[in-house]
């Protein structure tokens, strides 16, 4: 990726972003009547939880916020500058509290496990998949029709055969959420423990129906990569079979592979999304959940912002590491 | 370079000699084979192919067969009694609310498929004209629908299907989600379209049409569009996959018709009522299952497709 | 002298599910120390499996069936894949068609030199290891720094370079080169030629050179073999089998590599009125001042594809133009100028006076069917989904020549009998079914049906075996003779050219450099391009020196000058021409 493609990629975020909050601007209010506006009144007329003030207070937060007595445009310029400085403002379901405040506490939890099943499950695929076309055997033979079943799979179907067998049939793992009730969360050996024990099985079903995923490209681009002239070069002047395997076939196959994760970066990131609802994770998808059954839009639209430009971010850097791993594309290169 | 004999054309030696330089061994040539035994050869070379075909084909006997000798109307809540495990009455038991899990299956199985074929049918159709459009004609309307294209592909489809789906007051019904799923299914088909027409573009036969005074239209829908049918076949069965995955991820995550027994709702509810915690492993095993049959013959099925549908993949074998 | 290398009985087959091909029957030869061997035939002759056989190298499902390669105590086909491993590079080293991708794209040059080195036992020291790089580039004729620069930092034949210098690393015995500058240009093939000769002398190795280039063959190797279907038909010394051929297939082989003209001076052409003026209202197609530019990327640089030229063709004097030039020097942007495929980015293309952009349907629609062309890959040129009838039936009735199917169908067959084809056979079939040959006589009959006012033929002869190639420019002068077509005739073959061609027109990055008479231009070039490029083309007369005579000078410094001028030698008859007058 050269000059103009980091920055045709800066343009593309800048698009992203801009497109999801004129979505979340527009949608509520093209659907006929606000249903933001609706779930005011709703919760006004079942009293529910929240005492008379702090909906008046919300009420009051949530004009000032949209300025309905403005135009629209104004609303809308006032919306995308709040968005800019990712301000998403109050919880409809839990105000006072701010939105921030509960992408802040679920977002390490999400991060924690996707960014380390995503890195154990891309390594391990890539090389497995390398494996199964440098060894051809009755294991790689035997492993690969096997991960392609998983590959298929949603992550979360898979995380509900877990715990189905796992966790409910034999006892062995905990069935869903982030520590055990009863312990209080600290800086400990315990409670990170705790926490390890009860990601396994989430952990577990996100690796095992994406590590196909990376075998699968990876056994392809192997493919590939075996047919070309400079391997055939190389087996004519007799190199060693680990420099063959290493620095011809898969340094060369990892190229694309790299692509391809940032590519496959909004399917990890739905996956991840659906494994936390399904195990009570309490990370950004769990919340989601709790959001959408709480007609709770604004921590909808600001969930949904924040896994838009984690996204955008993640592109980008690869981007940037992708010139470091291929010369062809040294950065500047014309 | 064996390609290089294959391809001579001239007359293959009548009878076989072991010393001649081509050796026919028993059977004839692909092309002059009957069409059966073309496709038990594609079998045996793609066994992906009729595993992912029979998959899906007792799906469907399953649905269509199970709406005829079954009563579809026990998937009601309240139509039985709940919390039954399988019994002569309800062969796969009951669920929470009084609804018969192999009547809500088969209903879940046939509106799940409906949805997922109505959103990938008018999204491939969409993204098949937008595809080719861009493709051949290049310039500003590919320069746009790229962009585009670009920017919707950055972001997953189930994150603005939340945002459609809670931004939309009242129920939806599983029709209208397929409608709501197919506004975002055309991104895959117009890439992979276009990027074939890409290819298609420099053929001589494109430029050999043009000089055959054809017009770009008349280029795309007599010339293009027959050679790329195999391929959008195969673009289909891809979008029939990815949208049932949306469909029933939004299902799961509540966002679908509550009334309607579909595969996504399913588990959503049993989540919902802790199904695990209670034990009701006859209403938790059936839909999960077919889900993931579901999935893994449209899989199987697309990488079946994978040398019908790949232009180079079939020229190697001329 | 004992020989280094004698090959006995070798065959090696290779089985599929419905066939057998005998890929190499019986084949035996030797190789003398010091001695160049060249392998010759068509794609499929055997002679490249031959070379991968004594490396062990056969690529599945082939089999060694039987033979035996014996160099000194060792039998190259009996040895464990372990030794034979050993015995690569060191003994038997191999020097790929590299221009493309032979070396490993993200490792630098010098990386590819050392790794062969390292695994096969070499210590060496940081000292060494540079001086070991040092001396292999400067072998290979490369700069110093080229080690140090990733492949797609070089160009083609620096690439060709770098292989030879990974290849030579081990000083091995027997160097096999599988057409090792079929992907150059010929200037750049004779340099790398040298260099490749220089090397094998001086390591004094045996070399085994395959190609299918009979004159690169007759000036670089001291004895050929001539393969066909597996089979050696003939083997001899070169000059013996140049000089008296003793297979029919050697005899067919030399024949169709058309003859290059012995330089000589012209006669210099009679002065007095302007010949090759064509007047405004026998205008067929006109370039004026037209030019191609490409935009590279999005913030990318304009790249100049074709300088301004202008050009005209007689609608009264069917002229067949030839325009030479190596790739990437703009003949084929010229042709498709020429096709309307894409517009000038400066002048304009006039058809019988009006400018083709500008045309309206009616008018564009004649424009159309006046001007065709024949593409080179003539297998592309067919759509797999129809039979090749549909080429023929589409154009004949929207052009309204043919009133109906039936009507359509007798043009069809006259012209297929016309360039020789059997229209019973013909009807119905589809590309993949007919040979490569075939396909293209069958492009040529379409612009027989259509019979158009000119043909746009852009290498219409490089991908068909050479046996042919005579009979289809045979078949593309006939449309000149006999239906008044003109033809402009694209090709980086400078011999067909000269036989074929009314006009030659030489073309270098973009620019005409050259143009006359093919008498003038290609016997007696005035250009430094031109000469460079006529001295560059190996001919089948053995005697020669191409190989060995000085490196032919490159463009720079005072030369620089002549080399961008334009040296228009005479007008040619039918046919108007003017370099660019924008620089």
């Amino acid at each position: 990726m050269n000059l103009s493609g980091i920055l045709k990629r800066l343009v593309l975020t800048g698009l992203v972003f801009f497109g999801a909050a004129t979505l979340n601007f527009f949608l509520p209010r093209l659907s006929g009547g606000d249903p933001i506006a609706e779930r005011l009144a709703q919760l006004g007329d079942s009293g529910g939880t929240m005492s008379a003030e702090a909906l008046s207070a919300m009420i009051a937060s949530y004009n000032e916020r949209f300025g309905l007595d403005l135009p629209i445009w104004e609303q809308y310029l006032n919306y995308l500058w709040d968005m800019m400085r990712l301000d998403f403002g109050y919880s409809i379901a839990y105000f006072p509290t701010r939105v921030w405040t509960l992408i802040g506490q679920a977002l390490p939890w999400t991060i924690g496990l996707m960014v380390t099943t995503t890195l154990i499950a891309f390594l391990a695929g890539s090389f497995l998949g390398a494996f199964a076309v440098w060894r051809r055997n009755a294991v790689t033979g035997t492993l690969m029709p096997l991960m392609m079943v998983f590959a298929a799979v949603p992550f979360y179907l898979v995380g509900l055969l877990l715990i189905f067998f796992l966790g409910y049939q034999l006892r062995w793992f905990p069935t869903g959420g982030g520590f055990s009730p009863l312990v209080l969360p600290s800086w400990d050996l315990d409670f990170a423990f705790n926490v390890l024990y009860h990601a396994s099985l989430p952990a577990a079903s996100i690796v095992l129906s994406s590590i196909g995923i990376w075998a699968l490209a990876m056994r392809g681009m192997m493919v590939t990569v075996a047919g070309q002239d400079y391997m055939t070069f190389a087996r004519a002047r007799g190199l060693s079979d680990r420099r063959m395997f290493f620095s011809y076939g898969i340094r060369n196959a990892m190229l694309p592979q790299v692509t391809t994760l940032g590519l496959a970066l909004g399917q990890v990131v739905t996956g991840a999304i659906l494994v936390e609802i399904v195990f009570s994770y309490p990370g950004l998808g769990n919340l989601l959940l709790q959001a959408v059954r709480g007609a709770d839009h604004f921590t909808v639209y600001g969930i949904v912002m924040i896994l838009v430009l984690t996204i955008c971010f993640v592109t980008l850097v690869l981007d940037l590491v992708y010139p470091l791993l291929d010369p062809r594309v040294r950065l500047g290169a014309p | 370079m064996t390609e290089g004999h294959a391809s001579a054309g001239g007359p293959l030696p009548e009878c076989p000699r072991p010393e001649a330089h081509i050796v026919t061994l028993g059977t004839t040539p692909a092309h002059e084979r009957r069409f059966q035994a073309r496709l038990l050869g594609y079998c045996r070379r793609n066994p992906a192919f009729p595993i992912g075909l029979g998959i899906l084909g007792f799906l469907v006997a399953f649905a269509g067969l199970g709406r005829l000798l079954w009563p579809v109307e026990l998937a009601q809540p309240l139509s039985s009694t709940p919390y039954m495990a399988p019994n002569v009455e309800n062969p796969f038991g009951t669920d929470t609310q009084g609804r018969d899990v192999l009547a809500v299956t088969i209903a879940g199985t046939w509106l799940t498929m409906r949805t997922g074929i109505i959103a990938a049918a008018l999204g491939t159709a969409l993204g098949s004209a937008l595809g080719f459009a861009s493709g051949y004609f290049g310039g500003w309307v590919d320069n746009v629908v790229n962009w585009i294209v670009d920017v919707l592909l950055t972001v997953p489809a189930i994150l603005i299907l939340v945002v459609i789906a809670a931004s939309i007051p009242g129920q939806l019904s599983s029709l209208s989600m397929a409608f709501i799923i197919s506004l975002l299914a055309w991104r895959r088909p117009t890439r992979q379209v276009r990027s074939q027409v890409l290819v298609m573009r420099n053929m001589g036969y494109v430029d050999m049409a043009r000089l055959s005074g054809m017009s770009g239209f008349e280029i795309i829908v007599r010339e293009l569009v027959p050679n790329l049918l195999p391929y959008l076949v195969a673009v289909f069965v891809l979008a029939v996959s990815a949208s049932i995955l949306a469909a029933v991820g939004l299902q799961a995550m509540g966002l679908g018709p509550q009334n309607e027994p579909t595969l996504g709702m399913t588990v959503y509810w049993m989540m919902y009522y802790s199904a695990f915690l209670q034990g009701m492993w006859w209403w938790i095993v059936p839909p999960v299952f077919v889900i993931i049959l579901l999935f893994v013959g449209f899989y199987m099925l697309s990488s079946g497709l994978d040398e019908f549908a790949n232009p180079r993949l079939r020229q190697d074998r001329r | 002298m004992a020989p280094l290398l004698e090959v006995r009985h070798l065959s090696v087959s290779f089985a599929t599910d419905t066939h057998r091909i005998n890929a190499v029957r019986d084949v035996s030869f030797d190789i003398a120390p010091g001695e160049k061997l060249g392998f010759v035939g068509e794609s499929g002759s055997g002679k490249t499996t031959t070379a991968l056989a004594l490396m062990g190298l056969v690529p599945n499902p082939g089999r060694v069936t039987n033979g035996v390669a014996r160099m000194g105590d060792l039998d190259l086909l009996g040895l464990s894949q372990e030794d034979l491993k050993a015995e690569r590079l060191r003994t038997v080293s191999y020097i790929p068609q590299g221009a493309m991708n032979s070396l490993n794209p993200v490792q630098r040059v010098r990386d590819s030199v050392l790794d062969g080195m390292e695994d096969h036992g070499e210590q060496m020291g940081r000292g060494e290891r540079r001086a070991a790089v040092r001396e292999l580039m400067e072998k290979a004729g490369l700069p110093h720094d080229a080690g140090a620069r990733y492949p797609h930092e070089l160009s083609g034949g620096m690439k060709q370079r770098a292989c030879i210098a990974v290849a030579i690393a081990l000083k091995p015995k027997l160097l096999i080169a599988d057409e090792p500058t079929s992907a150059l240009d010929v200037i750049t093939q004779r340099r790398v030629m040298q260099t490749l000769d220089r090397v094998q002398r001086e390591l004094g190795s045996g070399l085994v050179l395959i190609g299918h280039d009979m004159g690169l063959m007759a000036q670089f190797v001291d004895r050929l073999v001539v393969m066909r279907q597996g089979r050696i038909v003939e083997a001899g010394s070169t000059k013996r089998v140049f000089r008296s051929p003793r297979a029919a297939y050697t005899r067919e082989l030399i024949a169709s590599v058309p003859a290059m003209p012995v330089r000589r001076p012209v006669e210099p052409v009679r002065a007095g009125e302007d010949p090759g003026h064509v007047e405004d209202d026998d205008a067929l197609l006109s370039l004026e001042n037209a030019s191609k530019t490409y935009r590279r990327g999005f913030f990318g640089k304009d790249v100049a594809a074709l300088k301004p030229v202008s050009l005209r063709f007689s609608r009264s004097s069917p002229r067949i133009i030839a325009m030479v030039g190596q790739s990437g020097s703009g003949k084929s942007a010229c042709g498709n100028l020429m096709l309307g495929f894409q517009k000038p980015t400066t002048g304009r293309i006039t058809f019988g006076g009006r400018d083709v952009a500008a045309m309206k349907r009616r008018e564009k629609s004649d424009f159309r069917r006046q001007v065709q062309a024949i593409f080179q890959d003539p297998y592309a040129s067919f759509n797999p989904f129809y039979t090749i009838d549909h080429a023929f039936t589409v154009p004949l009735r929207r052009f309204g020549i043919a009133a109906n199917r039936a009507e359509a169908y007798d043009i069809m067959a006259d012209a297929l009998q016309r360039v020789g084809l059997d229209p019973g056979a013909t009807f119905g079939s589809h590309a993949h079914q007919l040979s490569g040959g075939q396909r293209q006589r069958i492009m040529v009959a379409r612009a027989v049906a259509l019979r158009p006012k000119l043909i746009v033929a852009d290498e219409p002869v490089s991908m068909v075996d050479a046996s042919l190639r005579a009979t289809i420019l045979e078949n593309i002068r006939q449309l000149r003779d006999e239906f008044g077509i003109s033809v402009f005739y694209i090709t980086h073959d400078l011999a067909t050219a000269y036989r074929s061609s009314d006009g030659v027109i030489v073309l270098r990055r973009g620019r005409v450099v050259e143009a006359g008479l093919p008498d003038e231009v290609i016997r007696d070039p005035k250009h430094p391009y031109t000469v460079q490029l006529v001295e560059s083309i190996p001919s089948t007369d053995p005697d020669q020196a191409w190989a060995r005579v000085r490196e032919p000078r490159a463009p720079g410094g005072a030369d620089a000058d002549a080399f961008n001028q334009s040296v228009i030698r005479s007008r040619i008859p039918g046919f108007s021409l003017w370099p660019g007058t924008v620089a």
